[in-house]
């Protein structure tokens, strides 16, 4: 009985709905912490924004504060709130998924945005909007490669790697993306070790430090973001080595200043304004039933030295 | 005749347990890898290490009073951000100062409603945790803090200068560890921060404050803190919010490592700095051998247990216990 009425309630709700020339919908978003880093605290804004100019859209926007417990109770006040879709930055890609699955049994879509949830929940997704880390990987491959053959190195460089957190997906598609990459535009350049800096400047500085210690010849050093990159970079500046070649991923306004300096290379242009667009269009989009792609990535374009004039700096 | 002698060296081995097993790993790591005890290596590392460090002596304070501190890892966040933002505002000559200024009263606050409140300082200080991130996060707005004009300012001396060639973070950990040392083992106010922590309600009924002592002991830690989140602002001249995230377990794994009591009376600061140099140490030592990283958790813990274990084994005497 009560099932009849809702689904009749619903009826009536999407007539309605089509009747209406400029349809309102209500989009739920769960982000995973904002605050921890300034990446996460600008795709807040930037998403509370790009709602607030869009005036089909009623925008209701919450943060986990990291918490996967947390994550899912929101989840499921969203389900009952009866939202018209749901935004997910997942706190952790796998815990998640049973919340994910609830929200699409209640027939709301669900958009993942950023980093993507395991592949075992796919089926409740949607859509995926994000950055795509494996590409990213590959094209910090590509820009220190490029950069060996200007210098006229790429038959002997050596590379160590400084990773993100162990067990985050985008430190491991980065890393992926560029192991994969590097052999194959310079077969001859040597990755000597990887360790990671899980994400942080002064854990990466310690770990740069070792490597300097362990060996003599180091030419390029690449990093999973430019936060740890800087932190690299501070340590063979104390250490007193010149012209090692430093590439990293997600420009920072600290990577983008040593660019301009000219200490640091390279690295991948992500904006969290774009990702947080990105993820609001992927979700009306899918409302407005727009064929997308599963994985609906936006594009993040190689930045250095030489082409960092047509970006402004990083706001984080 | 060797009797007393050998006596003699028992009592030591007994006592210094953890130096023991300090310096078996430094051997250890050193034959795996010649350049762990080359010199710029190890003034890398006790230099890294100087931040731990520092926190460490002031929760052995507390530790020692009896008392937790799970604050001081956002405590360390909120005053490295808290110096950098007042840095580009105020100049470094009037931030230093604020942010000292700040810190303290945090650590006031902390240690009224432990001593004189008489609250229960693991909850108190993990509620302070999660209360000191939010106020850095409301502090910074959430962004990174980095200094416009890095190399234009002499703020980077206390991170990044020598001293006769002798990093200075490494002497500001030295002269806090001797100083605090000796505020410990030679003064009226040391021995009552073991009385306190011994036997509280002996000390209270000895006439001991003991309300002023706890609290005391939360102002030595928010300066050893303040002073940290110096050097790390100093170091890097730029810091996101979470700079100190976890760092109080790393704080207290040091402070017990290095033989001190949880429940309070016991613990020395030569032996913090000995648990300090143990974790920093360990954690150079295998990076340099170059074990895979996922290997590199578990075989921290087990030297650590090792560690632990031969200081048990040294105070008793033998490796495991008659006594099931």
């Amino acid at each position: 009985m009560k099932m009849n009425m809702k689904v009749a309630l619903a009826c009536t709700t999407a007539m309605l709905g089509t009747a209406a020339a400029a349809q309102t919908v209500t989009i739920g978003i769960t982000q995973n912490n904002v605050g921890v880093d300034s990446y996460q605290t600008t795709y807040e804004r930037a998403f509370i924004a790009a709602a607030e100019a869009n005036p089909d859209v009623n925008a209701v926007v919450l943060d986990a504060g990291g918490d996967v417990a947390r994550q899912i109770a929101q989840m499921e006040d969203l389900i009952q709130q009866e939202v018209d879709a749901i935004i997910i930055w997942p706190t952790n890609g796998e815990a998640v998924i049973p919340a994910v699955r609830k929200a699409h049994q209640a027939g709301i879509p669900v958009i993942v945005t950023n980093s993507n949830i395991a592949e075992q929940g796919f089926d409740f997704v949607a859509s995926f909007s994000g950055p795509d880390n494996i590409t990213q990987g590959s094209r910090s491959a590509e820009i220190m490669c490029d950069k060996f053959k200007d210098m006229g190195i790429e038959n002997e460089a050596r590379v160590v790697q400084i990773s993100g957190q162990p067990g985050y997906t985008t430190a491991i598609e980065r890393q992926k993306g560029f192991d994969d990459r590097l052999p194959e535009v310079c077969p001859n350049v040597t990755l000597v070790e990887t360790q990671p800096g899980d994400w942080n400047r002064e854990k990466s500085q310690q770990v740069m430090e070792a490597f300097l210690v362990k060996y003599d010849d180091i030419d390029g050093v690449y990093s999973g973001d430019d936060n740890m990159g800087v932190g690299a970079l501070n340590a063979a500046k104390a250490a007193g080595r010149e012209g090692i070649i430093f590439v990293g991923a997600t420009n920072f306004a600290v990577g983008y200043d040593a660019m301009a300096a000219g200490e640091y290379w390279g690295s991948i242009y992500q904006s969290p304004v774009d990702d947080a667009e990105a993820a609001l269009k992927t979700a009306i989009d899918t409302l407005n039933g727009v064929e997308l792609p599963f994985l609906n990535y936006f594009d993040t374009p190689k930045i250095t030295q030489d082409n960092m004039g047509e970006f402004t700096k990083p706001v984080f | 005749m060797t009797g007393p002698t050998k006596q003699g060296v028992g009592n030591f081995l007994a006592k210094q347990g953890i130096l023991i097993a300090f310096v078996i790993f430094m051997i250890g790591f050193a034959l795996a890898n010649q350049r762990f005890i080359a010199m710029d290596n190890i003034f890398g590392v006790v230099r890294s290490s100087a931040i731990l460090g520092v926190m460490a002596l002031g929760v052995t304070f507390v530790v020692i009073g009896g008392n937790l501190d799970l604050s001081v890892g956002s405590m360390m966040s909120f005053s490295t951000i808290v110096v950098l933002d007042l840095h580009d505002k105020v100049g470094p000559a009037l931030a230093i100062p604020m942010m000292f200024a700040l810190t303290l009263l945090l650590g006031a606050f902390i240690g009224f409603l432990v001593g004189y409140l008489k609250l229960n300082s693991l909850i108190v200080t993990l509620g302070m945790l999660s209360a000191i991130h939010g106020l850095t996060l409301t502090w910074s707005g959430g962004k990174n803090m980095d200094i416009a004009d890095k190399s234009g300012t002499w703020f980077s001396f206390f991170g990044q200068d020598r001293i006769m060639g002798i990093p200075v973070p490494i002497l500001i950990f030295a002269l806090l560890a001797v100083i605090l040392s000796m505020v410990l083992s030679k003064t009226p106010f040391g021995r009552k921060v073991y009385a306190v922590g011994g036997n509280g309600q002996a000390a209270t009924f000895s006439g001991i404050p003991r309300a002023r002592i706890v609290f005391m002991t939360y102002l030595v830690s928010a300066f050893c803190v303040a002073t940290a989140g110096l050097l790390q602002a100093s170091r890097s001249l730029g810091s996101q919010n979470t700079v100190g995230q976890g760092m109080e377990l790393e704080v207290l794994a040091a402070v017990i490592l290095g033989g001190a009591s949880l429940l309070g009376g016991s613990g020395t600061v030569f032996k913090t700095v000995i648990g300090v140099l143990i974790l920093g140490f360990i954690q150079n030592g295998l990076l340099l051998v170059g074990l895979d990283f996922y290997v590199q958790y578990m075989v921290t813990w087990a030297i650590i247990i090792l560690a632990v274990w031969l200081d048990v084994a040294a105070k008793r005497g033998r490796l495991w216990s008659p006594i099931a």
